[in-house]
């Protein structure tokens, strides 16, 4: 009897699925995952961009996941490893390698040379992490610089600081040294030392601006270097005037005290602005900071959009990655920046402050990594500066880090 | 005797029918996944190679001669023993607090548990708020207080962020330990207390020589209960400080998270699983032993 | 005289009392009093204990689509773990308790001895099984994993109580020509209730908070649980404070409600497992 009701029951089911398919065409119902950046209100943007893409193609329909950061990588992987995972999704630029050696995402050269999608329209060092082992594995959807750094001019004026002098590490140390009033609760810089990828750019940076790098050419560890060595410990020394616990803090809780007017420098990514104009913070933006007679160098990043292998619906799937990249839905749907060269100027013009200092800063900014174990490499990074900020000498953290990254190998 | 033993048998048949599916349930979700830990600690496998690799007790070895390991190995012991003790000890006093008929207590005895029925994820977050250097309350309270100038960092220093976390297992945790020992302490024979009283025993002679006793039993089997529970404990750190600083948190379970479904090496991940039964099971060894011993001399 | 002289020998203790309920109290009037906090508050340097301008938006903002829908997903998990767990460790502690095989001495061991495996341990394979049988990211592979975390502890706790119940009332039943099957259900489980009743807030309690398995087997938003939810709400809305307390009173209200009304009985089910043992 169960199984005569099983039955009546899956025939049902079946009859209502043919009623349902011959009354209309199903529409594709696409999964896309998406990092969610704080606060940014990207989500409204999205929502219209995927409005958009429904109404030039009715017979798809764009679903949408956002997850935060912190816990991004892990869900992706597991939905991944589950097989229940996204038909498109953005991937950290420092992923994208890995979820290609690991067989998840579609190679993507033949679709975009017959789409004509190319390198000249994207930052070229978007367009490079999107390669790994001389194919195509993504297409760039934004990018940004870590980090840009934001200025309280209130609480600059109020310790008799011109912003503009903070731009050479001497002239930073110098401010910080007068922005600093533990008493107040003021402090003068937002590092973080956290587990996480945040202190990896933000060294990262610093070890650029100085001329150095993390790997050298020769694909070994460059963290022993001079110029390596000199910017950790320069990290180091600015952490005193940093707020403290910053071993257990990402960017978040910086940027918490600089919209509460107590931290009188804050280092993201341009991404900050809209927030920023919201506050009633009265800031200003410098670019980076470089030792006397060098130029600020900072640490690019951005996401890829990627397909998957096991998705159902990957020429919808394609589509969607198109449009999201083209000229002009691309500055409409990031909070970072475009990573199509034409829309980000535009974008820069029309909702950044200072777009050239921004302009120039992607231009030279470099990436990190780009390996499938670009993760253990970072990890190692970040071990490195916990070591660093509770008293480890630069030079033997550095050292340590390289023994660990080059057995790597 | 042939209905004697055929009740026998449908008795048999009832009690095993009744025990099968816990026991079916208990074999395929508790004993075999442990024995499939250790076998798939035998593999090597991570996200770029996701198909397993036999490398025997490789991972085992690499796994010794990394120092966080061994780190992990002490942290697990502090974190345990730290959080055990308090919460049986700070437990046990509060019960002989609570067991003295003062004013207010019947509404403090019901109130007690609401720290162990709070979601310990929330409890993490509520906890990470006031610790928070800048904007948490327990630094406003010392700088108000000047028992300090600055605010300090308790989960972001290697030297005070164990203690930081252990604390708020211990809050979270000690009201149950407080309730099992209320109810024991009521167990208690009066009479024998009383008679002690006559006899001029004062009050710490009468807790160590009749209440302690009585209530041994009870103080043993919530020992292991605590040990066992805060080994596997895993909320309260993620959410602090998701084993850091400097790996000053990391107990075994943080670690496995990490390094299963944070980088997808579950071949390693599986050995940390092994190690942490072995290094449970040893633990539990020693308490047992310590307990037969304090038992003897009591 | 006699009782002034008691009254000051009390007062200190008294005051430690007071200590005591300061220490277990104190941490959710903070929350409650955040959550009462508009927006900027939270981040006013020193903080300050009570809300200058108290209101009400941080719940109204909290209570949002997602938020209900892990709740949803939060209740029909614990919920089915429940229905499934209390019955067959209801079963299994009865045969525990009225028999003498072999067998079942073993079973018992067996099952005191699985208390030891880490649940960080046996994650790892039964990620691997879930995900063999295509569960991942279901309410099943919760349910699964709850019921293997619940149910030694129940059978614990039941045995304890069913230990209690006189085995004379059953013998009598079958002196009146009851079967043993009736017997169990006609007799047994009324005079379990108590037990029953404990154990089910026991298991509510612990499926109510579960996170180790919650964030490893779910990876979408349909799915997940409110106490990875919220774990997900310190980074997505910048660490709103105001917000994340009126969210977090909102998931304790339900199991703190429950056990109110429940207590008595919890806590008779608890000595009975722990004393009995």
């Amino acid at each position: 009897m169960l199984k005569g009701l099983m039955k009546s029951t899956a025939a049902a089911a079946m009859g209502l699925w043919f009623l349902s398919g011959a009354a209309h065409a199903d529409p594709v119902v696409l999964k896309f995952w998406d990092n969610q950046q704080t606060e940014s209100g990207l989500s409204v943007f999205q929502q219209e961009a995927v409005k958009r893409f429904e109404a030039e193609n009715p017979d798809i329909k764009v679903e949408v996941t956002t997850i935060p950061y912190p816990e991004y990588q892990q869900r992706l992987l597991t939905a991944v490893q589950a097989g229940n995972g996204p038909d498109v999704s953005t991937v950290d630029q420092i992923w994208n390698a890995a979820f290609a050696q690991a067989g998840a995402i579609v190679q993507l050269d033949d679709l975009a040379s017959k789409a004509g999608v190319k390198a000249a329209g994207f930052f070229p060092g978007a367009w490079e992490s999107a390669n790994y082992k001389g194919g195509l594995w993504g297409i760039p959807f934004n990018v940004d610089v870590w980090f840009f750094a934001f200025v309280n001019k209130k609480l600059f004026s109020d310790a008799g600081v011109d912003p503009a002098s903070a731009v050479t590490w001497q002239g930073l140390e110098a401010a910080a040294k007068k922005l600093t009033d533990k008493s107040k609760g003021h402090f003068a810089i937002g590092l973080t030392g956290s587990k996480s990828e945040y202190p990896v750019v933000m060294t990262d940076s610093f070890i650029y601006s100085n001329g150095g790098a993390v790997l050298g050419d020769d694909g070994k560890c460059a963290l022993t270097s001079p110029q390596a060595v000199e910017a950790l410990e320069f990290y180091k020394k600015m952490a005193d005037y940093a707020p403290a616990g910053i071993l257990n803090a990402g960017d978040e809780p910086m940027r918490e005290l600089f919209l509460n007017g107590t931290l009188a420098i804050e280092l993201w990514p341009a991404l900050e602005q809209p927030t920023l104009d919201k506050s009633k913070i009265d800031w200003d933006l410098i670019a980076g900071f470089a030792p006397e007679g060098k130029k600020a160098v900072g640490t690019f990043g951005g996401w890829n959009l990627v397909l998957y292998k096991q998705s159902a619906h990957q020429e919808a799937a394609w589509k969607f990655i198109q449009f999201m990249t083209r000229q002009d839905v691309n500055g409409a749907v990031v909070d970072l920046i475009p990573a199509n060269v034409a829309a980000a100027k535009d974008f820069l013009q029309k909702s950044r402050r200072h777009p050239d200092v921004i302009l120039e800063h992607l231009n030279n900014a470099k990436p990190r990594p780009l390996s499938p174990r670009y993760l253990e490499v970072s990890d190692i990074q970040q071990t490195m500066v916990q070591k660093l900020l509770s008293g480890t000498p630069a030079a033997d953290a550095a050292k340590e880090a390289c023994q660990a990254i080059d057995a790597l190998q | 005797m042939a209905t004697a033993h055929k009740g026998r048998r449908s008795d048999r048949w009832m009690a095993y029918g009744f025990m099968m599916p816990a026991a079916l349930l208990v074999g395929l979700f508790m004993y075999w996944p442990m024995i499939d830990t250790f076998r798939e600690s035998l593999y090597s496998t991570s996200f770029i190679n996701p198909v397993p690799s036999f490398v025997g007790l490789a991972t085992y070895r690499k796994i010794f001669a990394d120092r966080e390991f061994w780190q992990v190995v002490v942290n697990s012991i502090v974190w345990t023993a730290g959080v055990v003790f308090l919460q049986n000890v700070g437990g046990f006093l509060i019960a002989l607090l609570l067991n003295l008929r003062l004013p207010g207590q019947g509404l403090l005895r019901s109130l007690i548990l609401l720290p162990w029925v709070l979601p310990g994820v929330v409890a993490a977050i509520l906890w990470r708020f006031m610790y928070d250097p800048q904007l948490g309350l327990i630094n406003s309270f010392l700088i108000r207080t000047g028992l300090s100038d600055h605010g300090v960092g308790w989960l972001a220093d290697p030297g005070t962020a164990m203690a930081a976390v252990i604390f708020v297992a211990f809050w979270k945790g000690f009201p149950f330990s407080t309730v099992v020992f209320l109810a024991a302490l009521q167990n208690v024979d009066q009479e024998q207390v009383e008679a002690a009283k006559i006899d001029g025993a004062g009050a710490t002679r009468r807790l160590f020589d009749i209440v302690l006793p009585a209530i041994l039993p009870v103080v043993a089997v919530n020992m292991l209960l605590t040990t066992i529970l805060t080994f596997n404990y895993f909320d309260v750190i993620y959410v602090l400080t998701r084993g850091g600083p400097l790996n000053a948190t990391a107990i075994f379970p943080t670690r496995i998270y990490e390094v299963g479904f944070g980088q997808f090496r579950f071949g390693e991940a599986a050995a940390y699983g092994s190690l942490a039964v072995l290094v449970l099971v040893l633990f539990v060894g020693l308490l047992l032993v310590a307990q037969r011993m304090q038992a003897r001399a009591v | 005289m006699a009782r002034r002289s008691t009254f000051t020998r009390k007062m200190p203790l008294v005051a430690l009392q007071l200590a005591v309920a300061c220490l277990v109290l104190f941490p959710f009037f903070w929350m409650v009093s955040v959550s009462l906090k508009p927006a900027t508050e939270p981040f006013a340097i020193p903080a300050r204990l009570w809300p200058d301008h108290p209101t009400l938006e941080n719940y109204v903002l909290a209570f949002r689509p997602e938020f209900r829908r892990y709740f949803l997903n939060s209740t029909i998990v614990s919920g089915a773990t429940v229905l499934i767990t209390v019955p067959l460790a209801l079963l299994a502690a009865y045969s525990l308790t009225r028999y003498q095989f072999r067998v079942l001495s073993a079973f018992l061991a067996a099952v005191i001895l699985a208390q030891f495996f880490p649940a960080g341990a046996m994650i790892i394979p039964i990620y691997k099984m879930v995900k063999a049988a295509n569960l991942l990211d279901t309410y099943a592979s919760l349910i699964i994993a709850y019921i293997t975390i619940t149910l030694p502890v129940s059978i614990w706790m039941l045995r304890g109580f069913l230990a209690r119940v006189p085995k004379t009332l059953e013998e009598a039943a079958a002196i009146d020509g009851a079967s043993p099957l009736r017997a169990f259900f006609d007799i047994v489980v009324p005079l379990a209730r108590p037990g029953i009743i404990a154990t089910t807030v026991f298991i509510l309690i612990v499926t109510w908070q579960e996170f180790l398995f919650a964030l490893a087997f779910t990876s979408t938003k349909e799915m997940r649980t409110l106490p990875v939810g919220m774990n997900d709400y310190i980074g997505q809305y910048g660490i709103r404070y105001g917000e994340l307390m009126a969210s977090s009173v909102l998931v304790s209200v339900p199991v703190i409600a429950i056990f109110f009304f429940l207590q008595r009985y919890f806590i008779a089910g608890l000595t009975a497992g722990a004393v009995k043992g």
